[in-house]
């Protein structure tokens, strides 16, 4: 009881000796630490506005606009809205993202955890060899990893029917197998940055927790799971977010590789949104399905800092 | 204070999301961000009048790309209008309509663009964006290209009878054969060399013959990816047996005629022989490749500007011949390449821009050699064979002699940009997914007509 007492009354103690260091400043000298401290912020603040507040009020306004490539053609209301859900090749794109994000983000988040726990005890330089390998995808470029994949996959010249020697398939054409050969390479391509913040969250386990544990008699499960998972929930928490967001927004595959088909078979939200704005500059359709993407990525984020059970 | 944490966190997260939506998906790049080569009056001088505009081309033969000649025709041109500085970029055809669209709507679109009429005509001109170039129209020039297509006139106005497009070149796409794999195979028999036609039937034999030979791996792609090289599998499917693709007042598209629902059940069937292959993911430039590998024995994408493409890749002879018709007599669609320009509101550059286009197009000597750096054939009848006398003559003739097989120009009709996603996804759903042709054309129709 005299230790909750005592944790209650820690926040305030922080607070009053913050206070009493603040009291000793100038008012004068407050004020220009705060305009400092503004002026820092500045920058990003601008950019932040510009680049990201300003644009969501404008597709905000625009998706409820009748809006083409000749200019706002009229106030559409809830039009852009309702059609959307009449929209047999949005519910399509809909489901492959929802498809994507549920296969990729659970693969993603427990591989690298798994790799980052497997080349986290080893030696330096082998630790560093195996980051780079893994991280090699993420700083390659969508566009070169796509031609070797492409190349990979292709019907007649590719590795993977070489191997197989299924000359003639086509993997990218099949609506069965294209979606999963999205997820494939948005897999390989996700890694590297997950198990690079696992291994430098693994490094940031207090060890005298796990030796004391282990002294106790703890299995090598049970220091992982009550003693570094813990540890190591923001690093989890935070690569969950950044997947499940990288995974709604999975564009530049799809517009490389398949764009979209075939016959809609790998099309994503993302992608009808820029086929909608760019090929069929049906613009004000395309920023209400900005608006509901946005909406459903942050459901899904809430969900996760809720699973997560975390207020970080 | 954790509520507000989480609060903000969240907004993050949909603002990270909307704010890629706003700005274009996050990917359309700015056209001005990417200039790829410039020319001007460097020698010129600045005048007090001095105008700058700038063109942006698509790869058209030498106009533009990296083997652009462009920075030739602007110093020609500045040798007779040093008061015009000319700047150029050069679009590629996989992402030139979005930078266009983003140039649209940021209001950053250049002066002149150089295109084809189902861009210049029937999309940017029918929104509005594009100057009336009637008084380009004058009664000679018109009366010139009517000689020689009076489709061409047609294709260049838009519905409000307003001029969006100057043209410059023209050409019929066609495909194209292996000639030494033919050879090898014994199918050469089947084709009209001289004429470089074939009916249908002996098609399906010429196939059947390559495919039981085992010199090709695949006799041929029919690319169902995409939305460019679309002509190809258009023109395959309309010549077969007759059909068309549109009525005669471009109004309405017909591709579930019964003559294109039989050439779409061939086409299935010589997929399920063997005979020919269908591709979903292959897009026109693979199906190219393939061919220009040897994989395939045909391509049905093939025109004179992608035979100097391929040139140095192909280790055969690529002999060009128009589509197989039930008749033997083919209708191959065109192309027509010419200028038209963005109304940015400023008199002067417009102005200019009209300058140089008709400095392009119908000055005596720049014309033909504007029209050679196309690679394609000239819309005006007065500057006759541009390729007499080069070391292009024998190779552009094969090409000019399909010339009269050129078909109704149908492409300004309307929806053109939807109809190509439709049409692809159609030959999927028939050759890949056996969907039943009718069925599927007319989906496709349904979904398509303005």
């Amino acid at each position: 009881m005299a230790q909750k007492s005592a944790q209650r009354s820690a926040p305030a103690r922080v607070k009053a000796e913050k206070r009493s260091e603040f009291s000793g400043m100038s008012r004068a000298l407050v004020r220009r630490e705060t305009i400092s401290a503004y002026l820092f912020l500045l920058p990003s603040l601008i950019f932040f506005v510009g680049f990201v507040l300003v644009p969501m009020g404008i597709c905000l306004v625009y998706s409820f606009l009748k809006m083409g490539i000749a200019g706002v053609d009229g106030f559409a209301g809830f039009d852009n809205y309702i059609r959307m859900f009449q929209d047999k090749v949005f519910i399509k794109g809909f489901w492959n993202t929802v498809l994507i994000v549920v296969v990729s983000v659970p693969a993603v988040t427990a591989f690298s955890l798994w790799v980052g726990s497997a080349i986290y005890p080893m030696r330096a330089g082998l630790r560093s060899f195996f980051r780079c390998v893994f991280y090699m995808p993420v700083v390659t470029g969508t566009v070169a990893v796509t031609v070797v994949w492409k190349w990979m996959f292709s019907p007649y010249n590719g590795l993977i029917n070489q191997i197989t020697g299924n000359i003639g398939f086509d993997w990218l054409g099949n609506s069965k197998t294209a979606i999963w050969c999205i997820i494939l390479i948005l897999f390989t391509t996700t890694i590297g940055q997950p198990i690079v913040l696992y291994v430098a969250a693994l490094g940031n386990v207090d060890q005298s927790l796990v030796e004391a544990a282990q002294v106790d008699g703890a299995t090598k499960l049970q220091v992982f799971w009550k003693i570094k998972w813990p540890q190591i929930m923001p690093t989890t928490l935070y690569v969950l977010v950044i997947t499940t967001i990288n995974s709604f927004q999975c564009f530049a595959l799809i517009q490389l590789l398949t764009r979209g088909g075939p016959n809609y078979a790998t099309s994503t939200i993302m992608y009808y949104i820029f086929d909608m704005a760019y090929n069929y500059q049906d613009f004000g359709y395309a920023n209400a399905m900005g608006v509901v993407l946005a909406i459903v990525i942050a459901i899904f984020s809430a969900l996760q800092f809720k699973l997560a059970k975390t207020d970080d | 204070m954790k509520k507000w944490n989480k609060a903000m966190a969240l907004a993050l997260a949909a603002g990270m999301s909307l704010s890629l939506v706003a700005c274009g998906g996050g990917t359309g790049s700015t056209p001005s961000s990417n200039p790829s080569q410039s020319g001007g009056n460097e020698g010129g001088g600045s005048t007090a009048s001095e105008v700058e505009i700038k063109l942006w081309t698509y790869p058209i033969g030498s106009w533009g790309g990296s083997e652009s000649k462009l920075d030739d025709i602007i110093a020609s041109f500045n040798a007779v209008h040093p008061e015009i500085k000319v700047t150029y970029e050069t679009l590629d055809y996989q992402n030139g309509d979005n930078q266009v669209t983003s140039a649209i709507t940021s209001g950053g679109t250049p002066d002149i663009i150089m295109e084809g009429p189902e861009r210049l005509v029937s999309n940017w001109g029918a929104a509005g964006k594009m100057v009336d170039l009637s008084d380009l129209w004058t009664e000679e020039a018109t009366a010139d290209i009517s000689a020689t297509s009076e489709a061409v006139v047609n294709a260049c106005k838009g519905t409000d009878g307003k001029y969006y497009e100057y043209p410059l070149c023209m050409t019929t796409h066609c495909m194209a054969i292996n000639y030494e794999l033919f050879e090898q195979a014994g199918a050469l028999q089947y084709l009209d060399l001289e004429n470089r036609t074939w009916t249908t039937d002996n098609f399906v034999k010429a196939m059947e013959t390559i495919r039981d030979s085992g010199l090709a791996p695949v006799p041929g792609i029919v690319y169902c990816g995409g939305t460019g090289g679309d002509q190809g599998t258009r023109a395959l499917v309309n010549n077969l047996y007759s059909g068309t693709y549109t009525n005669a007042d471009h109004t309405e598209y017909t591709a579930n005629s019964p003559e294109n629902v039989k050439a779409l059940t061939l086409l299935k069937s010589m997929v399920d022989s063997q005979a020919l292959n269908a591709n979903a993911s292959f897009v026109a430039a693979d199906e190219l490749q393939q061919f220009a590998n040897g994989t395939a024995a045909v391509t049905f994408c093939w025109n004179a500007s992608n035979e100097s493409q391929y040139a140095s890749q192909v280790q055969f002879t690529p002999y060009a011949m128009a589509f197989p018709s039930d008749d033997g007599v083919p209708e191959l669609c065109g192309g027509i390449w010419g200028f038209g320009i963005f109304d940015n509101g400023d008199q002067a550059k417009i102005d200019a821009a009209k300058t140089f286009i008709q400095f392009v197009c119908d000055d005596k000597k720049q014309g033909p050699e504007s029209v050679r750096l196309t690679g394609f054939f000239p819309v005006r009848s007065s500057f006759g064979n541009v390729y007499e006398g080069t070391d292009q003559a024998e190779r552009m003739a094969g090409f000019q002699s399909m010339m009269p097989y050129l078909g109704d120009y149908y492409n300004v009709i309307g929806n053109w940009t939807a109809q190509r996603n439709n049409w692809f996804n159609m030959l999927t759903q028939i050759l890949i997914n056996g969907e039943d042709p009718q069925t599927a054309a007319d989906a496709f129709v349904e979904a398509s007509n303005p």
